[in-house]
């Protein structure tokens, strides 16, 4: 499906994302636990399906931070993992993978289109929010590459780096695509300055990911007023396929050592139709990939289409 | 102070018993433990602590609740205040005073049989299996001087510093409680050799925090076996009570899988084994449920 994406982006037509997967299945009081994967399927499968029918061109599957880092880090080593931990927990992350591929076909196949692309997302290895804890480049290769090869072998369309928080991982998770040979769109983390949330400058961040093939670059899980500044950046630093997804409301983190954990507060204060419109300022700053971060909701998705294409008939009109 | 009738009763070499697991119990019954349930649900959280009426010491809810834990999902304060929740500064201290409260609400119903103490339940700042880490000694006293202002001023009898990993961190802790004028109980994680999982010894750590006057040495969050291996380690050299209440069942994080391989009847037998080497407080930790408990208050008799 990945060429009738290309087709759109190359023809200017925007694309559209679908909208958070982890804080709306939180919401919908679905248990987080192996990424609902497990327990809850049928869930995460309907959620992609909500996702659909608000009209999204992509859904990326459920499997952000989703590796085998996050359960061996709250152990003190493998062998204390193999002695205290749940049977398997070391081999766990290819069949939820395998899961995320499947709910996410399934729900294709029950979907109102079929030139729907499935995006098999991969995420920073550590916490999204921690560079400090980021891998070197070697190793976040080797492990990344152990996902994207699983991606690979459950055929999703492309590959999407979501939350990207170093330069030397981006340029990893561009290298595993490569090996693979999946297209892949890679997006960062914005941080406070404006810039990568490890402080590297997002134009430098752009060049080595697009030396590297990347085919579209992202800004994401930042307020959206954070997006659309750092949108300005994007475009002035690439001729690649650029958009974003804001999160919305306030990150309210447990008070547990995990991998990310999806719950914000104060979401209602972004209604959809505030989010569309803040979006379309995006779009009209050049973006040509759209959809939502933590926070938003199939509503959500369902507003921004329908604001794009009253912009589109606009612009046919004028 | 109502932790005079536990110490009296350890002095004269009575066994006291401890409460069972408070976090896995809520998932157990089918709650998420995402935020302790503290602010949310609280008569759910008393109800458990109402539960375990068998124990001589309820042990807070506040498994990890500490500010640095918030603070860990964010890049810095800059960070924080970019995408953070408003209440992330005071949160984990209003909980920990919750979770303070909630126990001794829930201590009202068993005190009219017999003196129940309410212990805050404090592990490492950092996570307990980790102590790579852990802060530095200077930096983990402050912070446990503002845990334990908390919960000394919200009314706990004791701190519970459990499932520790470190002898420096639980000197550092001990030094603060003690300076706070609050009775003091330490419990370790140990492995299958009965070493913290510094590759310290029982008898380094007693050396270590007998001195500062810590009033009982534990070990907890390990399976019964490996429990066993550190409480002959640690009887052979502690002067101070001991005690001991292993995990059952096995760690799934982020939550836990519940096993049938230590039924209460069975459990209770295992810590039995424990009391006759000299072990006198006993209790249970992630995976055992009131029943758990129960079994073990004949122990007591």
């Amino acid at each position: 499906m990945y060429h009738h994406l290309e087709a759109r982006l190359k023809s200017r037509e925007p694309v559209l994302l679908d909208g958070a997967m982890g804080t709306e299945l939180v919401r919908r009081g679905v248990r987080w636990r192996k990424h609902g994967l497990l327990t809850d399927a049928t869930y995460v499968q309907q959620l992609h399906g909500d996702y659909l029918a608000a009209g999204a061109d992509v859904i990326r599957t459920n499997t952000f931070q989703l590796n085998p880092r996050i359960y061996l880090n709250v152990f003190r080593n493998r062998e204390h993992m193999r002695h205290i931990g749940a049977p398997g927990l070391g081999d766990l992350t290819p069949e939820l993978l395998h899961t995320s591929v499947q709910v996410a076909k399934q729900a294709r196949a029950h979907g109102p289109r079929e030139d729907v692309a499935i995006a098999g997302v991969l995420a920073p290895l550590e916490h999204c929010f921690r560079p400090d804890l980021a891998p070197p480049f070697e190793v976040a290769l080797a492990e990344q590459l152990e996902l994207a090869r699983v991606f690979a072998k459950e055929k999703v369309d492309l590959l999407f780096a979501e939350s990207m928080n170093t330069i030397a991982e981006a340029r990893a998770v561009a290298e595993a695509a490569r090996t693979v040979g999946l297209p892949i769109w890679i997006s960062f983390v914005i941080g406070p300055e404006g810039e990568l949330l490890s402080r590297e400058p997002l134009a430098e961040a752009i060049a080595e990911v697009e030396k590297l093939g990347a085919q579209a670059v992202l800004v994401n899980c930042a307020p959206p007023a954070d997006i659309g500044r750092a949108l300005a950046k994007v475009k002035a630093s690439t001729r690649l396929p650029f958009g974003g997804f804001a999160h919305i409301g306030r990150f309210s983190p447990p008070s547990w050592k995990f991998e990310f954990f999806p719950q914000f507060a104060e979401t209602e204060s972004w209604s959809p139709e505030r989010y569309a419109a803040e979006a379309l300022r995006w779009r009209n700053q050049g973006a040509s990939i759209i959809g939502g971060c933590c926070g938003t909701t199939p509503a959500h998705v369902a507003r921004l289409k329908a604001a794009l294409q009253v912009m589109r008939q606009g612009a046919k009109t004028a | 102070m109502s932790y005079q009738a536990i110490a009296q009763k350890l002095q004269s070499g009575r066994t006291v018993i401890l409460d069972g697991a408070i976090g896995t119990e809520i998932l157990r019954r089918n709650v998420t433990w995402a935020d302790h349930q503290l602010a949310n649900q609280p008569d759910f959280v008393r109800g458990i602590h109402e539960d375990y009426a068998g124990a001589d010491v309820v042990s807070t809810n506040s498994f990890q609740l500490c500010r640095r834990a918030l603070y860990n999902h964010f890049r810095d304060e800059a960070h924080r205040r970019q995408i953070g929740a408003a209440d992330l500064d005071d949160r984990a201290d209003k909980l920990l005073a919750a979770s303070v409260r909630l126990a001794v609400e829930a201590r009202q119903k068993a005190a009219a049989i017999r003196p129940v103490a309410v212990a805050a339940a404090i592990t490492t700042l950092e996570w307990c299996f980790r102590p790579d880490l852990a802060p530095s000694p200077e930096q983990a006293r402050l912070e446990y001087r503002e845990i334990f202002q908390t919960v000394k001023d919200a009314g706990a009898d004791l701190v519970l510093l459990e499932t520790l990993n470190s002898i420096s961190e639980a000197r550092a802790a001990v030094e603060v409680a003690k300076d706070l004028g609050l009775p003091c109980w330490t419990s370790f994680v140990c492995d299958e050799r009965g070493f913290l999982f510094t590759g310290e010894s029982m008898a380094e750590t007693v050396a270590a925090l007998e001195p500062l006057g810590v009033d009982a040495i534990l070990l907890n969050c390990a399976p019964p076996g490996d429990i066993n291996a550190g409480i002959k380690e640690l009887l052979a050299c502690a002067g101070v009570a001991t005690g001991a209440y292993p995990h059952i069942g096995r760690f799934d994080p982020p939550e836990w899988m519940f096993t049938d391989e230590y039924p209460p009847a069975r459990y209770a037998q295992v810590a039995s084994t424990w009391q006759q080497m000299g072990a006198r407080i006993l209790g249970g930790c992630c995976g055992t449920t009131p029943d758990h408990i129960a079994a073990l208050r004949g122990l007591a008799a």
